[in-house]
């Protein structure tokens, strides 16, 4: 009957510090921290999901979105003859009648700003600013042929992270948490975590969409409040709180026994919930409780937020059981000194984004985490200069063609897909839409993409609208 | 409801036949099986269809075919194919094949058909609601619940009507009242309440997708604020719904149309406005006009019309030119900013005007002592300036071209652009011979009302609003390029942008040119010659404009002069000719002119010149955004755009509504007014219907159709068909009047029904699809602020205005675009009413989108009601919930009595009903713990209530509130 205060009691007079060790986390999540992905009953956030189509490799995603868009010349793609080029335009007959945002189809090429190496056994090509990436380059399965339907920032991103351009439809991980439902009642089952600059798209990336909001992407954020007023106010103090929960089940209780209806109940639930929620988030975000080897792997300060600590922390969420888990890092988008920017950018994400490879690997869940990495589309192989603007030696935005990876779950390692022209500028074979890709992550999930539907406003939709085929050369 | 009502019932119920021998009918029961599992192969969309077969319509090969082909034996041949992921019950099956043995007869969508008045179904006298209610519960064998306790129903009623909870003092009046009629009195009461206006204006602001910014990457702040006022207002004052609509989709183009019904149809300029750099903005039109009609199908029509944008509507006889035909009608405007007309505004700037003025005058007297005699110094000038003037003849051009803009000769050769404008837009002017010979051409660029900020360019997005940016300037005569010497540029102040100067624009360079160094105010271009052009010989101008975004030039006057030695002056233009005369030639009036230029531009009073230039700045203004149909000689054309890309034009198409839709009545013009008028005209089933559903739907959690946005075939078929019909009609009798059907709803004894349920009631119809209780429904985000707002005490009943910002946690603005800080606002802006609140759509205000409000992104015309763990924690934690708690605390502090008074009280002001004893010990023993909690930590107190001497009673009350607004009841209405 009291089941609330039962928990709350464990909760807060069991551990009044709050810094719970990881030993007891998993005693109150009742499964084994080693085993994250024991079988465990899914929490229902909503009235129904539907179930997996096929068994899939893949118990969780962690998505890297590079927003602004990296430069595939500079990090994937190595096109010499772009050096020997320099200077010089290329043939209209390659430039077609494509838009541009802000150079003229006439602009001179560019050469690569960085030089390009062979890494691991499997030969894997990679920039000079990617070091610590090419240490797990043979996990890596890298896309040279991606091409999107958007040229500007927002359309693009909400393209690849809700399959439309514009906003209004589920995330994807709204779709995986509808497809999949949760399996932690002591953390959001959909997490997003954003470092670098504003985001372009707003909160539209991780939206619901017409789904219901439960299936919203919940943001974890720098500071003391991870999760949106999940600390209790200054002056309260955690006796004051752990009264406050008990009052409140105790009268909604007796309201749900007197009116009879079962929403009561959730509500009851929703602040069981917040109660672990206010234990579970600082214990999480403690990364005092990892080691100084690990730290020194991601390169990250436990107090300081950066890429790699939001790295750090997805790998925890993953064992707790966080289901998809969203890190944007903004900042990509070199119109003007694209070498300067990669370089900046690299520094910031390159060390945190292979320890997370290598850290998921070592603790045998790689296997069953699949790790995406990429932005919403790629640059141009002609040079951005405007004096007007203050840019030189920049790349503009260039939707047909670009490289993403993918690691993990199933996916094939140390391979690189696709090929582009020796401009970089068309792709010559294997092309992967965003469609397909986002076919090939359900498909992972154990989704076919063309039956996971959501009824909304008079038809079924789709992640992948009416396209999209499941890239099976990308699997293992 | 009575008992006596209730117990009539189950009478009735015994009496009526049973649901499974109602006849088949092919709308209700036939249709969503095919439209679900057959029409996207077999319907309306001919590229899709396969086998050449349709089922939506009446064939041979129905009545022959259907049965044996879903129920082939081998899966291969069965239909619906493994493929589409569908498959037909077994019961479905059995529906089709009775259908067809009954001959397989179809009927036409019932939300096309126009609604009849049904017979109101005789079930003693109640409201004629409940006797359709009633008869329906008849039919399931349910039975209403009782009438809810007056402290209840003063709740629900307020909540409803107003969004906000009655007063302790208020519900008490109405427990009191035992006039028959007390509830009738208290209804009339609410709905003339300033509060119902707010209240319901936030419903319709979703389907609206109001916001206080531009959307996508930049998200930057707008001003449309009036709009949302005008819907308070209209509905305040309850504008028929049909008028409502008009107003809002052609208000501009009504006969004499007000600054009200102007403002009104800002409904439509709601959509979202990319400034992204290097986007195409008609790419970005085409868009919004996209939502535009996606919009304008949600919320009147019911119709999922946004499914025929990119090919034939699969499930709904909407034809893809259909769909264009729509969005012709709504694809004719363009979209100015509107100043408000603005008493205090017109003072002002005449005040500001005669300020400048006398300033002007008195400027001579700041002359610096230590400096050259200003005398000799101006003489000096005047010499400079006579030097660089010249005598310039003003040129009409013969004949105007664009790539897109509209150019327009609006007399004295000045030429007003307007229409829409592009990335790289080329403007040719051609000239007969001028009368003299060409050495030097002038172009001013002239500030003006109708340009963004005042002009003198076009920009609307990404750059400065009003500018403009030159990239390149040509003059040929015959086939020949004039070459171009010199060229020199000059606004007032004269300050000069090296960087942005004309010379920018005659360098071949497309990336650079000439663009403006103040906006609101003229420039002057002068270029020079090196050959002049011979009088008499006809030539042509060509200027080119843009950026990586938009940025033409909005009015402008081409001058030519004789002159090569001219150069640009850019003080006012009725000065410039006195410098053509001498000095004896000159009044003393004439002279002091020409100082006073000087003085204005003069480095040595530089300080004192800016200030009057900045009085001449017209103040600023309260503006919103509006829709301008286009003149009739500036059509912009609508074609179909294959697979709805707006790359893929194809044949034009001209304004028109869809077959299936009630006709177009020819007195009505083929423009958006006209298409306003048949949207909201009594004939139009689906728009009375659409409205009345939505309203149940908010007093009921659900509506008689469930899809309030699908009145298609894949909508939800209605519960109570006749009651809709009865709604609708009754509705449109009585003149469409928001506040009658309310009235209605809200008197009926179905409303008034108790929200308790049986456990019996609950497994019998689980989701009240019968309404045999009322619904308990948890509060919109907006409500549940201001219910507690109002419940400390603190909550402003200012109307109208700014959007303001009240607190709210930390780091949620920036995540968006640039980091923006929230800066919380102070005193009253904090406690507003919740629909002032500033709505920024990359990053709403984060206690309403925890609690599920829509970011204004796109049309909302059913917000979903979640319970989260997020939410609990909001309410406990998000510092507005803890202020709002802290001023509750300081108010029951301050009361002096007793605990048990204090909490009673407490529990009144935020649940209305008096609290039950087993509640208010537990109360009094959380009160007695908090007390204990904080005297013996004072420090604690201190950071929860302040160092005042009652720190302790006010942190422990605040402890009370806090929780009390948490609870589950306190979020919902009963």
């Amino acid at each position: 009957m009291n089941r609330f205060a039962d928990i709350s009691r464990r909760a807060f007079l069991g551990n009044c510090s709050l810094g719970l060790s990881s030993l007891a986390a998993a005693q109150l999540l009742g499964g084994d921290p080693k085993r994250p992905f024991a079988p465990r009953r899914p929490h229902l956030p909503g009235p129904h999901f539907p179930a997996p189509h096929f068994p899939g490799k893949a118990k969780a995603v962690i998505h890297l979105f590079m927003a602004g868009a990296p430069s595939q010349l500079e990090l994937f793609d190595p096109k010499p003859k772009l050096a020997e080029l320099e200077g010089k335009p290329l043939p209209p007959s390659i430039i077609g009648d494509q838009r541009y945002a802000f150079i003229q189809s006439d602009a001179a090429v560019l050469g690569p700003r960085f030089s390009f190496a062979q890494h691991g056994e499997s030969g894997a090509t990679l920039g000079a600013p990617l070091p610590y990436l090419a240490k797990v380059v043979d996990k890596l399965c890298i896309v040279r042929s991606m091409h999107t339907d958007q040229f500007n920032h927002v359309p693009a991103q909400l393209f690849f992270n809700t399959g439309f351009f514009q906003p209004g439809r589920p995330s994807i991980g709204s779709w995986v948490l509808y497809g999949l439902g949760a399996e932690t009642e002591e953390l959001p089952a959909f997490v997003v975590m954003s470092t670098g600059s504003g985001l372009s798209g707003g909160s539209a990336l991780w939206s619901s969409g017409f789904m219901p909001s439960h299936y919203t992407g919940v943001r974890f954020r720098d500071g003391k409040d991870p999760i949106l007023n999940v600390t209790t106010p200054e002056g309260f103090g955690d006796a004051l709180q752990r009264d406050t929960w008990t009052l409140l089940e105790r009268l909604n209780r007796e309201r749900a026994e007197a009116v009879g209806d079962p929403e009561i109940e959730t509500r009851i639930a929703a602040c069981e919930m917040a109660a672990r929620l206010q234990l579970s988030a600082p214990e999480l975000m403690d990364l005092r409780s990892e080691g100084q080897a690990t730290l020194d792997m991601y390169g990250c300060d436990p107090d300081k937020p950066s890429f790699a600590r939001a790295c750090l922390l997805a790998r925890r969420m993953v064992e707790r059981g966080v289901r998809y888990i969203n890190i944007f890092h903004e900042g990509w988008d070199a119109h003007t000194n694209v070498e300067g920017s990669t370089r900046n950018n690299c520094r910031k994400t390159d060390q945190g984004t292979a320890a997370l490879i290598a850290d998921l690997d070592q603790r045998g869940v790689l296997d069953e985490t699949l790790v995406i990495w990429g932005g919403e589309f790629g640059r141009t192989p002609m040079v951005e200069t405007n004096p007007a603007l203050g840019r030189k030696l920049g790349r503009d935005h260039h939707p047909q063609a670009y490289t993403m990876w993918l690691a993990g779950a199933g996916v094939r390692e140390g391979y690189t897909h696709g090929q582009t022209d020796e401009f970089g500028f068309h792709i010559v074979e294997n092309p992967v839409h965003v469609h397909d890709l986002q076919a090939t992550i359900l498909h992972q999930l154990g989704f076919d993409h063309e039956r996971l539907t959501f009824h909304s406003g008079g038809r079924d939709f789709r992640l992948t609208d009416v396209h999209g085929r499941v890239v099976r050369e990308l699997l293992a | 409801m009575t008992r006596a009502i209730a117990s009539s019932l189950l009478a009735i119920a015994a009496a009526t036949p049973i649901l499974a021998q109602e006849d088949l009918r092919y709308s209700r029961d036939v249709r969503p099986i095919l439209s679900r599992n057959c029409f996207q192969c077999h319907g309306p969309d001919a590229a899709e269809r396969k086998a050449d077969l349709r089922l939506d319509r009446p064939s041979e090969v129905v009545r022959e075919l259907l049965v044996e082909r879903v129920t082939h034996a081998d899966p291969e041949e069965r239909m619906p194919p493994r493929s589409s992921g569908k498959s037909l019950t077994p019961a479905q099956v059995d529906v089709l094949k009775r259908w067809v043995e009954a001959g397989a007869r179809y009927e036409r969508h019932w939300s096309f058909v126009p609604p009849q008045r049904p017979a109101v179904p005789e079930v003693l006298d109640a409201n004629p609601i409940d006797r359709f209610v009633l008869a329906k519960h008849a039919v399931h064998g349910l039975v209403a619940a009782p009438p809810a306790d007056r402290m209840t129903l003063v709740r629900r009623v307020y909540l409803d009507l107003i969004g906000l909870p009655p007063t302790p003092e208020e519900a008490a009046e109405f427990a009191d009242d035992d006039r028959p009629d007390a509830y009738e009195r208290l209804v009339d009461r609410l709905l003339a309440s300033k509060a119902y206006g707010e209240r319901w204006a936030r419903r319709w602001l979703d389907i609206a997708r109001y916001a206080d910014t531009n959307g996508y990457e930049k998200d930057r702040n707008r001003s449309i604020w009036p709009y949302r006022d005008w819907v308070i207002r209209a509905i305040n004052d309850d504008l028929p719904f049909d008028q409502f609509t008009v107003e809002q989709l052609a208000g501009d183009m009504l006969p004499d149309a007000t600054p009200d019904q102007i403002v009104a149809t800002g409904f439509h300029r709601n959509t979202m406005l990319n400034e992204e750099g290097g986007i195409d903005p008609l790419e970005f039109r085409f868009h919004s006009v996209t939502d535009r009609v996606a919009t304008t199908g949600a919320a009147f029509l019911g119709l999922t019309t946004g499914c025929a944008h990119c090919h034939t509507h699969k499930f709904d006889p909407i034809t893809h030119t259909e769909y264009y035909g729509l969005f012709a009608f709504l694809n004719n405007a363009d979209e100015p900013t509107y100043f408000l007309p603005d008493e205090e505004w017109s003072a002002k700037i005449a005040n500001r005007r005669s300020r400048a003025s006398t300033a002007l005058a008195a400027l001579h007297e700041k002359w610096p002592k230590d400096k050259a005699p200003l005398e000799e110094r101006f003489t000096a000038w005047l010499g400079d300036q006579r030097r660089r003037s010249a005598t310039w003849s003003t040129l009409v051009p013969a004949e105007m071209s664009s790539n897109m803009p509209l150019l327009t000769h609006e007399g004295d050769g000045v030429v007003f652009v307007s229409g829409d404008t592009t990335k790289h837009d080329t403007y040719r002017l051609r000239f007969d011979g001028a009368a003299t010979e060409v050495a030097s051409i002038r172009i001013e660029a002239l500030p003006d009302d109708r340009l963004p900020s005042r002009g003198p360019g076009t920009t609307f997005y990404e750059g400065r609003k009003g500018g403009f940016f030159m990239m390149e300037f040509a003059l040929s005569a015959g086939d020949e390029d004039v070459v171009v010497a010199s060229e020199s540029y000059a606004r007032p102040g004269g300050v000069f942008h090296r960087s942005a100067s004309p010379a920018r624009a005659t360098d071949g360079d497309l990336q650079s040119g000439w663009s403006a160094g103040a906006i609101g105010e003229r420039h002057v271009a002068v270029f020079t010659f090196t050959e002049p052009v011979a009088a008499g010989t006809p030539f042509e101008i060509e200027l080119q404009f843009g950026r990586y975004y938009a940025s033409s030039l909005g009015k402008f006057r081409v001058s030519a002069s004789s002159s090569s030695a001219a150069e640009a002056i850019a003080f006012d233009a009725e000065i410039e000719p006195l410098l053509s005369r001498a000095d004896s030639e000159l009044t003393e009036e004439e002279r002091r002119r020409l100082r006073n230029a000087f003085l204005m531009e003069a480095p040595e009073v530089q300080e004192h010149a800016k200030k009057v230039r900045d009085l001449r700045k017209p103040p600023g203004r309260m503006s919103t955004l509006v829709m301008r149909e286009r003149p009739a000689h500036h059509v912009r054309q609508t074609h179909r755009h294959h697979r709805g890309e707006f790359l893929q034009p194809r044949e034009r198409v001209e304004p028109h509504v869809p077959e299936v839709l009630h006709p177009w009545p020819d007195e009505l013009p083929r423009n958006r007014l006209g298409f306003a008028r048949w949207l909201a005209s009594p004939d139009n089933p689906l728009f009375a219907r659409v409205f009345v559903n939505r309203q149940w739907a908010a007093f009921f959690g659900r509506g008689i159709v469930t899809t309030l946005d699908d009145f298609g075939a894949q909508g939800a078929t209605p519960t109570h068909p006749e009651l809709l019909d009865w709604l609708a009609m009754e509705f449109v009798e009585r003149g469409f009047r928001r506040k009658t059907l309310h009235r209605l709803i809200v008197t009926s004894a179905t409303y008034r029904q108790s929200s308790i349920v049986t456990a019996e009631a609950l497994a019998r119809d689980p989701d009240n699809v019968w309404l045999s209780r009322a619904p308990r429904l948890r509060l919109d985000a907006e409500v549940l602020r201001d219910a507690a707002l109002r419940a400390a005490g603190s909550l402003s009943t200012k109307m109208f205005g700014p959007p303001v910002r009240p607190p709210q946690p930390d780091g949620i603005t920036e995540i968006a675009f640039g980091k923006p800080k929230w800066r919380a606002g102070k005193g009253e802006d904090r406690v507003r009413r919740s629909i002032y609140t500033f709505q920024k759509r990359t990053a709403p205000y984060a206690l309403f989108s925890t609690f599920d409000a829509p970011s204004g992104e796109h049309c909302v015309v059913r917000r979903d009601t979640s319970n989260s763990a997020l939410q609990a924690l909001s309410l406990v934690n998000d510092p507005q919930m803890v202020e709002i708690a802290q001023a509750m605390g300081a108010s029951l502090a301050s009361r002096g009595g007793g605990d048990r008074e204090t909490c009673v009280n407490a529990f009144e002001r935020v649940l209305t009903r008096l609290p039950e004893i087993a509640e208010l010990t537990t109360l009094l023993n959380f009160v007695g713990a908090q007390r204990e909690r904080f005297r013996a930590d004072a420090e604690l107190a201190s950071r929860v209530a302040g160092t005042d001497d009652d720190a302790i009673a006010r942190a422990t009350w605040t402890a009370l509130a806090r929780t009390l607004f948490a609870l589950d009841e306190a979020v919902a209405r009963n």
